[in-house]
């Protein structure tokens, strides 16, 4: 763990200004550091400003205090460094499964046929091979959601920002999508973070995991998740993992209970 | 056997859409036959056969295809025009939140307006020829396409813009990848619409003013009690109508399969 820091959230804030209402503080002095490789998790309570912090390290929301630093430049726009997976689906319908990979690449001006060339070689690294001339509706929820992820890789990013990728999907696709996701990133070793929902998933997936407290959003804890590589579905299973999963459960169980009588 | 008809023209193919069109335009043939077979006033209703040889009649005597030429280039380009004035319109109008605010009430009060009725002022203003028709019909048919364009072009999703930006798209490059190719479809089916109400236009045009056209010789048939004729004529712009219908849906179709599974 000696690898420079890659990415570096500095003091984010964000209020939002809503006309005719009271601001939303969704995000209070946030910070943190992510070395370059490294696979980092957030959990947290529903609206506790998750996808808003990914936004504004994407650079598609300006903060309202504070900087994001990659590579020590800061973020001012979306760049080639970062590349987002949506927590909603957004392929584009009218393209075919390769040329919605290839579409942050087209963007970008590549030529088309190395872009073309470039998206295959995602497609297969995540199992599409066969479905290059697919639509997205022809597709399973899985498959889709791999689709945003190559999409995502294809442009050759630093860093990778995923917002609850799994979610949409049923308890057995997304096991088979973490250990996938466990492989792509120790091939292409990129920097990670990941937004869910789901403890089990943050904790067999990262190096660490950040926990939120909800509104506003504020890091309650950092907890390092020391368990060997490379994982696998037994490890879900191990006392450690059930213990570090309960740990972080504890934490923001509270929350959520708060949260539910909010609603 | 009928419940093996019925799956067959359920199907999405090519073949039972044809076949459908065939089913229900012999169900009518059908019910014409039998109700001029009671009504048999000559002067309100003739039966299909004789409406058939009317027509034998205007095509060999050559008036079909003065007429049928006469509509046809005067409907058609004027609803090429109104197509594409009306998608400029619509890009104004969702390009512009001031435009859309100033401008959209006073289009919508111009929609309601039964523009049809100001046909014999048009003609008075712009004559007998081809101007009047041409304008008449832009005035009907240019709404559908203003008001399904800019819809077509707000209804975009906000992920798949949200999604080009992560990429560092331009905001042309937004446009030309997401926004129109998203409001295709709509812009289609406004353009559908607008082809009905070029027909309705440019036969009242043809009423009111003009020596040639299925308006004109629907008018002329009528004063001469000739029905086969009237019936021949409003048949033509009937098929009219339903060509452009079945070519604009499966064009929509066409551009947006997702929307049908
Ligand atoms: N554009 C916006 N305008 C106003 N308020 C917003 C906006 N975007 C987010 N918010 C508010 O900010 C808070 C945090 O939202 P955010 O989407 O970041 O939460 P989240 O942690 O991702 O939630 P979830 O787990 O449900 O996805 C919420 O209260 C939300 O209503
Ligand atoms: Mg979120």
């Amino acid at each position: 763990m000696t690898e420079a820091v890659r990415l570096a959230v500095d003091g984010i804030g964000k209020t939002f200004e809503r006309r005719g209402k009271p601001p939303v503080e969704a995000l209070r002095d946030i910070r943190m550091t992510i070395r370059e490789g490294e696979f980092v998790s957030i959990v947290g309570a529903s609206g506790s400003g998750k996808s808003t912090l990914l936004r504004i390290i994407d650079g598609l929301i300006a903060p309202s205090a504070g900087v994001v630093r990659v590579d020590g430049r800061p973020v001012s726009k979306p760049g080639r460094d970062r590349a987002m997976v949506f927590q909603q689906d957004s392929l584009l319908p009218w393209k075919t499964v390769a040329e919605n990979v290839a579409y942050g690449l087209t963007l970008a001006k590549v030529p088309k046929a190395e872009a073309f060339a470039t998206a295959q070689k995602f497609i297969d690294i995540a199992g599409l091979k066969g479905f290059e001339q697919h639509y997205p509706h022809q597709l399973s929820g899985g498959m889709r959601q791999r689709v945003n992820v190559a999409r995502a890789l294809a442009v050759d990013p630093e860093i990778l920002l995923l917002d609850e990728p799994f979610a949409a999907l049923d308890a057995q696709t997304r096991e088979i999508m973490q250990t996938e996701l466990l492989s792509i990133w120790q091939a292409t070793g990129k920097t990670v973070l990941l937004i869910t929902h789901q403890i089990d998933e943050a904790v067999f997936l990262s190096d660490r995991v950040i926990v939120f407290s909800a509104r506003p959003g504020t890091i309650r804890r950092e907890i390092p998740v020391p368990l060997p590589r490379p994982r696998d579905l037994e490890l879900k299973r191990s006392a450690e993992f059930v213990s570090l999963v309960d740990t972080i459960w504890k934490l923001i169980e509270a929350e959520v209970r708060a949260g539910l009588k909010e609603e | 056997m009928a419940r093996r008809l019925f799956e067959f023209l359920e199907q999405d193919t090519r073949t039972a859409a044809a076949a459908r069109v065939l089913i229900s335009t012999g169900a009518v043939l059908v019910v014409w036959q039998i109700v001029s077979m009671i009504v048999t006033n000559r002067l309100l209703l003739v039966p299909p056969a004789e409406v058939a040889v009317a027509l034998a009649h205007e095509v060999a005597d050559g008036a079909m295809w003065t007429n049928a030429s006469a509509t046809v280039t005067a409907v058609v380009t004027s609803f090429v025009v109104s197509v594409v004035i009306g998608v400029a319109i619509g890009l104004a109008l969702a390009s512009s939140r001031i435009l859309s605010l100033t401008g959209g009430p006073v289009l919508s009060a111009l929609n309601s307006v039964p523009i049809i009725a100001l046909a014999p002022l048009f003609i008075a203003w712009l004559g007998l020829g081809f101007a009047s028709k041409f304008v008449l019909v832009i005035l009907v048919a240019v709404f559908p396409v203003v008001v399904t364009t800019e819809a077509g072009l707000r209804a975009t999703d906000k992920p798949l813009i949200e999604a080009a930006r992560s990429f560092n798209a331009t905001p042309w490059q937004i446009f030309t990848t997401v926004t129109f190719p998203y409001a295709l479809p709509f812009i289609v089916s406004g353009v559908r619409v607008a082809w009905a109400r070029a027909l309705v236009g440019i036969v009242v045009a043809e009423f009111f003013g003009s020596f040639a056209g299925f308006g004109y010789a629907i008018l002329s048939a009528s004063q001469t009690f000739d029905t086969a004729r009237v019936l021949g004529y409003v048949i033509m712009l009937g098929a009219m109508g339903l060509l452009g219908s079945v070519l604009f849906a499966a064009l929509e179709q066409r551009l947006a399969p997702w929307r049908q599974e």
